[in-house]
């Protein structure tokens, strides 16, 4: 035993740093969690510094339970994480196996369809909220208003006319409304994130093996079945690593919830959590361990998901 | 049926030509082979003839049919590669199954091929395997299985056995001469390795930057090389090539004869040299000599129970029957 006791020692800095690394945020939060805390209260000034005679028990998760946003964070997180994985997956492969093809200007192609992903998420928002989805000012608006200045015109020109005078007058959609903003959301996180997919997918793809297609060509086989039979399988792997990672990062969007509508019809758990942290601190951490619980159950299938592809 | 001509077929690469203008006939039920050294343009060839790569001109005709212009899954030929291009997240079976599927054969049709292929390759007990889990041997084998269910008019093999140790490449290189005379398919085999030309082909054709060298059976290649090229590059150990003043003495400006057709002595023949190294294989020595004029080294073959060593003077008298005559182009002289 004795020649294990020195490793062990050895390794034993590294492993408690991690472990205070993680363990003392998720003891905080839980114990956050089952105490009176808020950061401002005129009314009851004792619940601003924690302390466990504040002890609220179960109190915080009940209130964050029935408090009317809660469900709607979550179904609302899920809508937009698994929107933006089919997205970005099938976008992702189309454009990789698009561009896996050799054609002049491949180089600049290529790089121009990553950048996308260089820009930061604060900005992506702003960018297409403002300037792109915008009814009025954005490309979105000037699009619409140039339809309806088209088919105006159409309707006085002879012999057709009358079938133009049919039309209705488009109307431009908002989407910093309560019902779309999710969409707007989803939108631009596909934008910026499908880059990401083609990057991994187009690595994947130059790594398949062409003997293996020209056997596949001898076999029979045509476009379509050498991409489903041989391309696909290929395939199964970076596509379970992009859904892994991807989920991971979408489940905390922030900043694109946050410019688009201030949470208006559309929060997920971080948001929730962050107008929480306003001033109930209580609250906030209840709702985290919520979002830790969610997480992990995710992390479960999607790990289960990648192991079977790894396993293969 | 497999009757393969190519008629005058030139194949380019950007401005290079790989393949000059190019007459070769294939009849039904031949085992041809294709050698040569890497980069000759062999493979270029089997690929054209496959039709995964197009000529540049000429035709291919399979049984009289022009083909030049039809899909390579519509020429009725298989084709066995190097890296045996198997589907790896296919079980055995599915791979075997793959081109019957993609022709849409029937269910029981496709167990029963199935079933045969696997029974005559000694597949039958891992055609639930995947590709990963066989040794080298194995995997070529469903190559072979998955090329033999398409019933094909003639086999195609890229170098099939390059990528087998020794003692399985000989092994496959039975069964695969085997499995040609059962059948009696058309096959075409490429590779680089001579004996397995030597011993698998009843028609060699010995090509070099693209061009033909010469085409016949085995033995006509050994006993009548139409050049110096061919005469170096079938045989093992290669055969004794001689310029100048003995060369001369035959009325030709090269003279070679094969390590086997000259007789050894420790005390007198018509040529002197130092033995250099002497490799014994048991049932055969080959020794390799130096000091002789026109040729450095010699090598020749004699029995396996010679003993001479390194340093050792030695005598060579050639059989004068067996001496092979070349002009100063390199064409062989009679």
């Amino acid at each position: 035993m004795s020649n294990r006791t020195l490793p062990r020692l050895l390794q034993s800095p590294a492993v408690i740093l991690l472990l205070i690394w993680m363990l003392i945020p998720l003891s905080m939060t839980l114990y956050f969690s089952f105490i009176r805390y808020v950061l401002n209260s005129l009314r009851r000034p004792e619940w601003t510094s924690p302390s466990f005679s504040n002890w609220r028990g179960f109190g915080n998760y009940e209130f964050v339970l029935n408090s009317k946003d809660f469900l709607f964070a979550i179904q609302n997180s899920l809508l937009i994480v698994c929107s933006i994985l089919f997205l970005t997956v099938i976008l992702g492969v189309l454009i990789a196996v698009l561009i896996n093809k050799t054609f002049p200007g491949q180089g600049i192609v290529r790089v121009l369809l990553i950048s996308p992903f260089f820009v930061m998420p604060a900005v992506n928002a702003v960018l297409w909220i403002n300037m792109i989805l915008d009814p009025v000012l954005g490309l979105q608006g000037i699009a619409v208003g140039g339809l309806n200045d088209l088919v105006a015109g159409l309707r006085d020109a002879p012999v057709v006319g009358w079938f133009f005078s049919l039309w209705p007058e488009f109307n431009p959609i908002s989407f910093r409304a309560t019902q779309t903003s999710a969409y707007a959301v989803i939108i631009m996180v596909t934008w910026q994130w499908t880059p990401f997919a083609v990057l991994i997918f187009m690595t994947s793809l130059q790594s398949e093996d062409q003997q293996q297609k020209e056997a596949a060509i001898l076999d029979g086989a045509s476009a379509w079945s050498q991409f489903r039979f041989l391309t696909l399988p290929h395939l199964g792997r970076p596509i379970a690593i992009v859904v892994m990672i991807q989920a991971i990062f979408h489940l905390s969007l922030y900043a694109e919830i946050e410019i688009v509508s201030r949470g208006n019809g559309n929060k997920n758990l971080p948001y929730l959590i962050g107008e929480f942290a306003n001033n109930n601190i209580g609250a906030a951490s209840a709702t985290g361990i919520f979002a830790v619980i969610l997480a992990n159950i995710v992390a479960i299938f999607l790990l289960r998901m990648v192991g079977k592809t790894l396993m293969e | 049926m497999g009757r393969i001509v190519l008629d005058k077929v030139t194949k380019n690469f950007g401005d290079t030509q790989v393949i000059p203008p190019l007459d070769l006939t294939i009849e039904d039920g031949e085992f041809a082979v294709f050698v040569g050294p890497s980069g000759c343009g062999k493979s270029t060839l089997l690929r054209l003839i496959a039709g995964l790569e197009d000529c540049t001109s000429g035709r291919v005709m399979i049984d009289g049919e022009d083909v030049t212009e039809v899909s390579p899954s519509k020429r009725g030929l298989a084709m066995v590669f190097q890296t045996y291009a198997l589907y790896p997240h296919m079980t055995v079976r599915k791979n075997i199954a793959f081109p019957m599927r993609m022709a849409g054969m029937s269910e029981e049709e496709q167990n029963t091929r199935i079933a045969a292929a696997a029974e005559s390759l000694n597949l039958t007990d891992y055609l639930d395997r995947k590709p990963g889990q066989l040794s080298g041997g194995q995997r070529q084998r469903v190559a072979i299985g998955r090329a033999i269910v398409r019933d094909p008019s003639a086999f195609l093999f890229d170098e099939p056995l390059s990528n087998l140790d020794a003692a399985l490449r000989v092994g496959m290189r039975l069964e695969i001469t085997e499995m040609h005379a059962r059948m009696n398919t058309t096959m075409i085999y490429v590779t680089h390795d001579q004996v397995e030309a030597m011993t698998m082909a009843n028609k060699i054709v010995v090509l070099q930057a693209g061009v033909i060298e010469q085409v016949g059976s085995p033995l006509d290649l050994y006993h009548r090389p139409c050049n110096k090229f061919v005469a170096g590059f079938i045989g093992s150990p290669k055969m004794n090539l001689i310029e100048g003043a003995e060369a001369a003495k035959h009325g030709a400006t090269t003279i070679g004869i094969r390590p086997e057709h000259v007789e050894v002595s420790a005390t007198d023949g018509l040529w002197q040299g130092t033995v250099g190294v002497a490799e014994h294989l048991g049932s055969d020595t080959f020794i390799h000599i130096h000091g002789i004029d026109g040729c450095d080294p010699m090598t020749v073959r004699t029995g396996g129970n010679v003993s001479f060593k390194h340093g050792d003077t030695i005598y060579l008298t050639p059989d004068a029957t067996q001496i092979h005559k070349f002009d100063a182009a390199g064409l062989r002289i009679d």
